[in-house]
């Protein structure tokens, strides 16, 4: 049944990507819920949270604020809290209940702009798409509202894209990105929303080249291409980790076919080394942003489970990579012989931080 | 009045972000709240007033599910029971948590809602078939599935009842509305209310019997050697049943025999009156409580409710000997207590008050009902500081000015992370004079 989940949690929403972009950036940041969702977002999809402190917050919606759209009410909350807060900007986040009574998004950061001297971002996520589509809003944001200045280009200076918790499940992610580039000759490696500040973010104009690590950072690459004439490459430099691993385990790829289940940049560079590696085909699979320009053939957008059992059950895969969470709705291919399941953690998925 | 708000040296939560380290966490003291009187409660300390901060100290406010029991977890209360969360995938992020837990393992399933649901109202067409659906793929058919719904049905004004019919129908078995309605948290039904009633609305009219009482209230029993089991046996009482001891669904619906609830929350009180509406079972409500002349008070007048004596001394000088032992071993230690316990905060600040020790800081919410501690707490220590943990400005909140001996509750604790801490808030309930012991017990665990 289309919606139904028997055997997988939900995964990490919208609001929880674009929060996830926004969280180091000194900002503040304010979900327009009544509490539980930003009970969801820091409690389970932002291990930073627990490590060090930012200023989020939930605007303590009530029932009769959503009904009588008391959107004044918010802003001045807001503006309480920016007197006694610190911050170099404001972002409202929305969840489902803004979704449902239609706030008028650009009305809001307009009032909001009038009160509060902080420049507002303003991010019509709904609680019902998923994180990857939080964190394009955010990045694209970003970059629109800070970047706008045209700085002279900097040679050995480059912009990372798409890299946070949720889509590399480490939370040094930003650090090993910074560390692998720069043995690739980069000088000055800035990985927005993880490692690099709201100045890198202004000054983005500066960067030789931009890497696009995620679907979600796309966008965001194209926009400062157009504006800028940064060009942009995709791809995931940190696969080598992975392979290692699993060369270490024993596995061997010749001659197998292989079905990958990710986030579509880092299963389709997963692909390029594992075609590498001999196998007779390689298949990517993935729940979130399925772009054109990163899809191979056959390669599948999932939404429902009965999709996946199915793809399991007719693929004829001998390897299948992918968070181990969703080898659950398997059930009996588990048992198949000679079928190998490789852990690859997707935080979005299960929540699951690489140790 | 004059608003006084006192500041605290700065405190620079990190120095990756842009935050100025001049600001200040805001408290009142007691005696000022005192002062000021439960009607002049000022904006800082009421959270309707103000963006709510998140940390981990607010983990349970925000998203009571994430810890403890919220309504996810309490609407599995009913042994055998299933639960369909219908609602927008972030309402569901959490429930990994939860459902990774081996009691709640295949009790969790979601029907995930999108923008045209939302628009058309469809999903409460699928709930029906959906049902159908989980049953058909259990090994055991359930006892109940509970249909939980979220804001978003809130905002929509669906009425879960008639589907909860529909899908009782075509299921066979029992459907249950849940709401976590997160938007109705202050309301005159908040969601932990509400999930109260429907869990004991399984129960129908049957024989009762003089000597069965159920323990209404919690999602997990009171610790095993709770005196209350030793009173209500001199009583006569020969069943106490609560819940989470109930093995199977038979014996579930044996609650409805029961002569009397005992109501230990108040969030269970309108359970236990929809109880007495239907099903004529009376209800006494009792606190839970640390100051053990309030607690001898309460068993004195329940007793006398009942018609009986009861002979406490025994279980009160247990309690008393702990507390003096205690003392005598530590000293008269500064505790800094959070609200994230089982405790009321205010009440066991009392408490710790009356037993000789110092309370330097409540974190804890404000209300009329818990004013006549604060006006307690006024008068023995005047300069005790009472902040919310939901206050914007507890972002810059230091522990340096005021350290304390030793904290209670996970939010005391993240505050003081040098001073040795207890959470005090397992599911396992706490109550009465053994409540008191083995408090002074987990306090002396952490300090040799």
């Amino acid at each position: 049944m289309k919606g139904l989940r028997k055997y997988l949690t939900p995964f990490a929403p919208d609001q929880s990507g674009a929060v996830s972009v926004l969280y180091e950036l000194g900002g503040i940041l304010v979900i327009c819920d009544a509490g539980g969702c930003v009970g969801n977002i820091c409690g389970f999809d932002e291990p930073r949270w627990t490590q060090h402190a930012s200023a989020i917050f939930s605007a303590g919606l009530r029932d009769m604020d959503a009904i009588m759209g008391r959107d004044e009410k918010l802003i001045e909350k807001l503006a309480s809290a920016a007197g006694k807060v610190s911050a170099s900007f404001a972002a409202v986040i929305g969840t489902p209940v803004p979704a449902v009574i239609a706030t008028d998004y650009h009305a809001l950061k307009r009032m909001t702009e009038r009160k509060v001297k902080l420049p507002i971002l303003t991010l019509d996520t709904n609680g019902m798409e998923l994180y990857d589509r939080g964190a394009e809003k955010a990045y694209e944001e970003l970059v629109r509202t800070f970047a706008v200045e045209r700085y002279p280009v900097e040679k050995g200076r480059i912009g990372v894209f798409g890299v946070n918790p949720l889509d590399q499940s480490d939370l040094y992610a930003g650090d090993k990105m910074c560390r692998i580039l720069q043995e690739k000759g980069w000088k000055q490696v800035n990985c927005y929303g993880m490692g690099a500040g709201l100045e890198e973010v202004r000054c983005a104009s500066a960067a030789e080249k931009n890497l696009v690590t995620a679907p979600s950072g796309l966008k965001a690459a194209k926009y400062l291409e157009k504006k800028f004439g940064t060009p942009y490459e995709i791809g995931y430099p940190m696969c080598d980790v992975w392979l290692q691993e699993w060369r270490n385990q024993g596995v061997t790829f010749a001659g197998k076919k292989v079905l990958i289940l990710h986030q579509q940049v880092i299963a389709c560079s997963l692909r390029r080394e594992i075609e590498t590696l001999g196998a007779k085909a390689v298949q990517t699979a993935t729940w979130f942003m399925k772009k054109q320009e990163l899809s191979g053939e056959g390669d599948m957008h999932l939404t429902e489970e009965d999709q996946l059992e199915e793809l399991m059950r007719t693929g004829g895969y001998d390897i299948m990579i992918g968070d181990s969470t969703m080898w659950e709705i398997g059930g009996e291919m588990k048992e198949k012989e000679n079928l190998q399941f490789l852990h690859l953690p997707h935080f979005a998925v299960s929540g699951e931080i690489r140790s | 009045m004059n608003k006084e708000i006192y500041i605290e040296k700065m405190h620079c939560i990190d120095s990756n972000t842009c935050m100025k380290p001049e600001r200040n966490a805001i408290y009142y003291t007691a005696r000022e709240l005192a002062e000021r009187g439960k009607d002049q409660v000022p904006d800082e300390l009421l959270s309707s007033t103000h963006l709510i901060y998140s940390s981990p100290a607010t983990l349970a406010f925000n998203s009571p599910g994430a810890e403890g029991f919220g309504v996810k977890r309490a609407g599995l209360a009913i042994p055998d029971s299933v639960m369909l969360l219908v609602a927008p995938g972030c309402c569901g992020r959490n429930t990994s948590l939860v459902s990774n837990m081996q009691e709640y393992r295949n009790r969790f399933f979601f029907l995930v809602m999108d923008e045209t649901d939302i628009v058309t109202g469809r999903h409460l067409k699928k709930i029906p078939a959906a049902v159908g659906e989980i049953i058909n793929c259990l090994k055991k058919k359930p006892s109940v599935v509970m249909i939980c719904i979220t804001c978003v049905d809130a905002l929509l004004g669906t009425d879960m009842e008639r589907i909860c019919r529909k899908a009782e129908e075509k299921a066979g078995i029992p459907v249950r509305p849940c709401y976590m309605y997160a938007l109705t948290r202050e309301g005159r039904k908040p969601p932990m209310v509400h999930v109260r009633q429907s869990i004991y609305s399984l129960l129908e009219t049957s024989v009762r019997k003089g000597d069965v009482v159920n323990l209404l209230g919690y999602f997990a029993p009171l610790e095993d050697d709770c005196e209350i089991y030793d009173f209500l046996k001199v009583a006569g009482v020969k069943k106490v049943n609560e819940i989470s001891r109930c093995r199977d669904f038979e014996e579930y619906k044996t609650m409805a025999q029961a002569n009397f609830n005992l109501v230990l929350n108040p969030e269970a009180r309108y359970a236990a009156a929809d109880l007495e509406k239907r099903l004529q079972i009376p209800f006494i409500e009792l606190k839970r409580l640390y100051q053990i002349e309030k607690i001898e008070n309460q068993y004195r007048a329940l007793a006398q409710v009942l018609g009986f004596k009861w002979d406490d001394t025994v279980y009160k000088q247990e309690a008393e000997n702990a507390i003096r032992s205690f003392r005598e071993d530590f000293g008269p230690l500064t505790f800094a207590v959070g609200e994230c316990v089982n405790a009321d905060p205010f009440e066991l600040s009392c408490a710790l008050l009356q037993y000789g020790f110092r309370v330097s800081e409540i974190y804890g919410t404000v209300s009329a009902e818990n004013f006549l501690y604060i006006r307690k707490i006024a008068a023995a220590s005047p300069k005790t500081r009472i902040y919310s943990n939901l206050e914007p400005a507890m972002l810059y909140y230091d522990c340096s000015e005021l350290p304390a001996d030793i904290t209670i509750g996970k939010d005391a604790g993240y505050y003081h992370t040098a001073a040795p801490n207890i959470t005090w808030n397992r599911d396992i309930q706490p109550f009465g004079y053994r409540g008191v012991v083995h408090l002074f017990e987990s306090l002396r665990e952490v300090l040799v």
